[in-house]
C-alpha cells in the first residue's frame, strides 16, 4: 500500500473520520457543591487521571469540608466560647487550690488502703526484722561465748607454752650459775650429738 | 667449734669451784678437737690457779705440751698475756726443777724465758 493510494500530501492535515472524544473539559458535575464534603467548585473531574489521582489531594479536598461543616456547627459567638473555657479553667484552679489532696475520693481511697495495708505490712515486716535481729544476735552471741572460751583456752594454751619455753630457754641458758655437774651434762650431751651426726 | 661448747667452758672457766678444773681437763685438754683443747687450755690459763695453770705446764701432751702447735703457742700467749704471772712463774720452776719428762721440761724453760724477755 502506498501512502498515495490514500490520497494524502504532504503537508496536509490528517483527519480521522471516525473520532469519537469527548471534549475533557466538558465536566456535567462542575460547579454543583457536595455539601462540604468536597472542596467547593472543585473540578474533580477535570483533568481525571486515574493512575495520578493524588490521594493527598483527596484527603484534603474532605478535610476542608469537614471545616466548613464545623464552621456552620458554631451556633455561638467564638467569644463566649473562650469565656467559658476560662472560666472551666479558674474554676478548676480554684479547686485544686482549695482541696486537700487527701480529700479527693480517688486519692483518699487509695490513702486508706496504703494506710490499711503497708503499715501494717511494715510494721510486721520491722517486728519479723526485729525478731531475726534478736535471735541472730542471739545466736552470735552464743557463738561468741564459745569463740571467747575457746579463745581463752587458747590464749591460755600459748601464754602456759611461751612461759614454758622462756623459761626453758632460761634454763638452758648456759651461764656460770650453772652447776658444774650441770655443764658437765650439757658438754657431754654435745659430744654425744657430735658424735651421732658424723655418725650420721 | 659449737657454740654451745664454747659457753659451757666459758662458764666453767668463770666458776669458782674447783671441780669445774676437772671437768676442763677431762673434757676438754682431752678432745680430739684441736679448737676445743685450745680454748680450754687458754680458759684453763685465765682462772689463774695452781690446779688450772698445773693441767696446761707440768702434763704432758696438754697445754704447752700439746701435740698441735696452734694449741700450744695460743696457751703461751695465754700465759704471757696474764698480769698476775707469780703462779705461773712458780709452777714453771718447780716443773724445771722437778719435772721426769725432759721434753716438758724444755717446754717449761721455753716459757720461763719468753715470760723473762716480755
Amino acid at each position: 500500500m502506498k501512502i498515495d493510494n490514500l490520497g494524502l500530501k504532504i503537508g496536509q492535515k490528517s483527519v480521522n473520520p471516525f473520532k469519537t472524544s469527548r471534549n475533557s473539559t466538558t465536566n456535567p458535575f462542575q460547579n454543583v457543591s457536595f455539601e462540604g464534603n468536597t472542596l467547593e467548585c472543585a473540578d474533580v473531574f477535570e483533568k481525571f487521571k486515574p493512575k495520578s489521582s493524588s490521594k493527598f489531594k483527596m484527603i484534603s479536598a474532605s478535610v476542608v469540608g469537614s471545616m466548613n461543616k464545623l464552621r456552620s456547627k458554631f451556633t455561638e459567638p467564638i467569644v463566649n466560647f473562650v469565656n467559658r473555657v476560662r472560666e472551666n479553667v479558674s474554676s478548676a484552679w480554684d479547686y485544686a487550690k482549695n482541696t486537700n489532696i487527701s480529700d479527693i475520693a480517688g486519692i483518699k481511697n487509695i490513702s486508706e488502703a496504703w494506710n490499711n495495708t503497708m503499715n501494717r505490712d511494715v510494721l510486721d515486716i520491722g517486728k519479723d526484722i526485729s525478731n531475726s535481729i534478736s535471735g541472730i544476735g542471739k545466736n552470735i552471741s552464743e557463738k561468741m561465748s564459745f569463740l571467747n572460751t575457746d579463745i581463752l583456752d587458747l590464749g591460755k594454751g600459748i601464754s602456759d607454752r611461751w612461759s614454758n619455753l622462756i623459761s626453758k630457754i632460761h634454763h638452758n641458758k648456759i651461764s656460770k650459775d650453772m652447776s658444774v655437774e650441770d655443764l658437765k651434762a650439757l658438754w657431754l650431751n654435745e659430744i654425744n650429738s657430735a658424735a651421732e651426726r658424723e655418725v650420721a | 667449734m659449737n657454740k654451745n661448747v664454747a659457753e659451757i667452758i666459758d662458764a666453767l672457766a668463770a666458776h669458782q669451784d674447783n671441780a669445774s678444773i676437772e671437768v676442763l681437763e677431762e673434757l676438754g685438754t682431752n678432745s680430739p678437737d684441736n679448737e676445743v683443747r685450745e680454748y680450754t687450755s687458754r680458759a684453763l690459763v685465765r682462772k689463774n690457779v695452781h690446779d688450772s695453770l698445773k693441767v696446761v705446764i707440768i702434763n704432758q701432751g696438754k697445754g704447752i705440751n700439746d701435740l698441735s702447735p696452734a694449741v700450744a703457742m695460743s696457751t703461751i700467749n695465754e700465759i704471757l698475756a696474764l698480769k698476775d704471772k707469780s703462779e705461773v712463774i712458780r709452777i714453771l720452776d718447780d716443773t724445771i726443777n722437778m719435772h721426769s719428762d725432759e721434753s716438758v721440761k724444755e717446754n717449761a724453760r721455753s716459757v720461763k724465758s719468753l715470760l723473762a724477755l716480755s
